[in-house]
């Protein structure tokens, strides 16, 4: 072996720093929103090789653009036992030597600009196998799960900032879309000391951008919004940048346990309301419901307020203290509503 | 609010508080850029809402404070008051005279009781205004923060006070020791005189209470019999005195807060420098509404009997000098 740069020790510089590992990560739910961002970002970061993304469907054109030995697409249901197994011992899978697994699938109501009913087995049980069969696998060693602040519960009596260890929503009435991820998030906490894998579960709050299905995207998207006559809670709206960037770190980071993480814009939900230009009513909070079950049966909105009916009259901040100390996250990007007019 | 909406509350303050508009001009909040600091505080509906309040302050309850001076003009720091009446009016009072009289104007921030929050547009205005419901962690982040912070030890029980027992203080809470020590914040124990008979609470109608998630529901001589203005206050005189500071953080480590004994015997001390300031409030003030009905009592004829109320108006009558605080600066605007 040739020495370059040989040190007194005899072992050149270079040598002596151990080489830092690439990730080489699988994203499950690849042509989400996120989830094609994601893989973008970590197609040009230097410090991942190779990435297997896997979601339902053809690939997608976007992805036309990455090499096939750098990125590759596999159409499969991962929620299901049998297609995981299947993965995890396929030739791209054993060469690729994942070490990282971000698990973005997840059914909710609007899929694919259909309405499709909540998928509860699917969901956490696919959760949980996809978590037990990376834990099994022994070679992966980080496994980072997009959870959600709609896993809190939310009170008027709440501390306007939660942290961590607040309450999560136990109430078996809540809606199917909130259980799940409460489910979900739960089977990832049991298993965070299985002493083999780094298990990160990063609750982001409202993401906010264009094609992203969450909640507070809907809400705003809507011709109409509703408010609760009365009430004007604080939200923090997070940009899709923050989101990936968080998703990055933790991928990156030695660290594991659960992270709050929230964007760079906190206001009450009325100014967004008017940055956004939307035309807002208020209304008496009982008549809310009804009143959105009727837009969506006409398909004026996506919103669905059933499903979080509190967050429109109580604030839910989160207290991002360990993110910034652990991930060194902080939120860089604002969120901008496209102004229609001057 | 939205621009133009706040630039009407700074004109309406302007025109209704011309005095206090420029000290308030000075006022900063941590704005996390959209003009509301990170727990809803906007200053234009801190100012509005004092612009309007002032006159309930000046001309209804007639507030006369002393000692505001013992409040630090800066950093983290613990208001801790005898609550009473019914409706926390005493402690909007105390936050306009903080307000009003401190040499550098001050927004305090108050613990709200839990039901407030389900409540539409009282949550929404607690929460412009500064005030906050009584979680724990809204008030250490308060503090951590150098924020002035108000938190009545009786809670609702104080308010929730039938009329015989006024001005006999529930024991206190003791969370607010906890946080003074922690985040080494002085305790200016503070006394209100005359919010216990802006209600006078009769009995409790404890089914309404539950139906309606109140923490009671009282009926006063004039509620629920006069309808909505049964709901008026008395136009009782108001009376706030500050004490000095007390800085137990500077004897005592943060651990102390795992020993409950400790605790409990510090809480004693400030409920009974409070305890202490009402008694002499109470000897001190000419009567309820700011005047001695003792005259009238004796043309219709006095009752007979002791007990807590024959006390009290012992206690008043023999008020009969010039109303003095000593080692104190007198505040506070009435008509005369």
């Amino acid at each position: 072996m040739s020495k370059k740069n040989a040190s007194p020790s005899g072992a050149s510089a270079s040598e002596k720093r151990p080489k830092k590992q690439k990730k080489n990560v699988l994203i499950t739910g690849v042509t989400g929103t996120v989830g094609s961002r994601l893989a973008e970002a970590l197609y040009y970061d230097k410090n991942v090789g190779v990435i297997i993304g896997v979601a339902l469907g053809a690939k997608p054109y976007y992805f036309n653009q990455f090499d096939e030995r750098r990125f590759i697409y596999k159409n499969m249901n991962i929620l299901k036992s049998r297609e995981i197994t299947n993965l995890f011992v396929s030739s791209d899978f054993v060469e690729a030597e994942i070490n990282t697994v971000v698990h973005l699938a997840f059914f909710n109501r609007v899929s694919g600009g259909r309405e499709i009913e909540s998928h509860h087995t699917l969901n956490v049980e696919g959760t949980k196998n996809l978590l037990d069969k990376c834990i099994e696998n022994g070679k992966i060693t980080k496994f980072v799960f997009k959870s959600s602040d709609v896993v809190y519960k939310i009170r008027p009596h709440n501390p306007i900032y939660l942290d961590e260890n607040a309450d999560l929503n136990f109430d078996p009435r809540v809606d199917p879309w909130i259980k799940d991820r409460v489910d979900a998030d739960m089977i990832c906490r049991s298993k965070m000391d299985n002493g083999r894998m780094n298990i990160v579960i990063l609750r982001m709050s409202n993401i906010i951008g264009r094609m992203v299905s969450s909640q507070m995207n809907a809400y705003f998207d809507s011709p109409v919004t509703f408010r609760a006559m009365g009430f004007n809670p604080l939200i923090n709206l997070i940009h899709m940048e923050d989101v990936i960037q968080a998703i990055q770190l933790a991928i990156h980071k030695n660290v594991r346990g659960v992270f709050n993480i929230a964007g760079a814009d906190t206001a009450p939900i009325s100014t967004f309301g008017e940055l956004n230009q939307s035309r807002m009513i208020s209304l008496p909070a009982p008549l809310l419901g009804p009143l959105n079950t009727a837009l969506r049966k006409l398909g004026l909105t996506k919103y669905y307020y059933s499903v979080d009916a509190d967050r429109l009259k109580y604030s839910l901040l989160l207290d991002t203290t360990r993110a910034q100390k652990e991930l060194g996250f902080r939120p860089r990007s604002h969120v901008y509503f496209e102004k229609t007019s001057e | 609010m939205r621009r133009k909406s706040r630039e009407r509350a700074r004109w309406l303050c302007q025109k209704l508080a011309p005095e206090d508009y420029a000290r308030f001009c000075d006022l900063k909040i941590n704005d996390l850029g959209f003009g509301y600091d990170p727990f809803g505080l906007e200053i234009e509906s801190a100012m509005l809402a004092y612009s309007l309040a002032q006159y309930m302050y000046k001309y209804w309850f007639r507030v006369e404070s002393f000692g505001v001076e013992h409040i630090p003009e800066e950093g983290p720091a613990l208001v801790i008051p005898n609550h009473s009446g019914v409706l926390p009016i005493d402690g909007f009072m105390i936050a306009i005279d903080i307000a009003k009289n401190m040499r550098k104007p001050r927004i305090m921030r108050a613990a709200v009781d839990n039901f407030a929050g389900f409540l539409p547009f009282i949550n929404t205005l607690f929460y412009r205004c500064g005030q906050l419901v009584g979680a724990r962690r809204n008030f250490e982040e308060l503090l951590r923060r150098g924020e002035l912070v108000a938190i009545f030890p009786e809670g609702a029980k104080g308010t929730g006070k039938s009329y015989k027992q006024r001005y006999k203080l529930r024991p206190f809470n003791v969370g607010f020791m906890e946080l003074s020590l922690l985040f080494k914040a002085p305790i200016v124990p503070t006394a209100v005189i005359g919010a216990e008979e802006q209600y006078p609470y009769m009995i409790n109608v404890k089914p309404l209470a539950k139906a309606l998630r109140f923490p009671y529901f009282p009926v006063t001589p004039f509620f629920p019999l006069l309808g909505p203005i049964g709901m008026l206050p008395l136009p009782t005189k108001y009376y706030i005195y500050y004490g000095e500071p007390f800085h137990f953080y500077r004897e005592y480590p943060p651990e102390t807060v795992h020993n409950p004994d400790t605790i409990r015997m510090l809480v004693g001390k400030v409920q009974g420098r409070v305890e202490e300031m009402i008694e002499e409030g109470l000897r001190r003030r000419k009567g309820i509404f700011g005047f001695s009905l003792l005259p009238f009592r004796r043309l219709l004829g006095a009752g007979k009997g002791g007990g807590p109320r024959e006390e009290v108006k012992q206690l008043e009558a023999k008020s009969t000098s010039e109303h003095h605080h000593p080692n104190a600066r007198r505040h506070g605007s009435h008509t005369v």
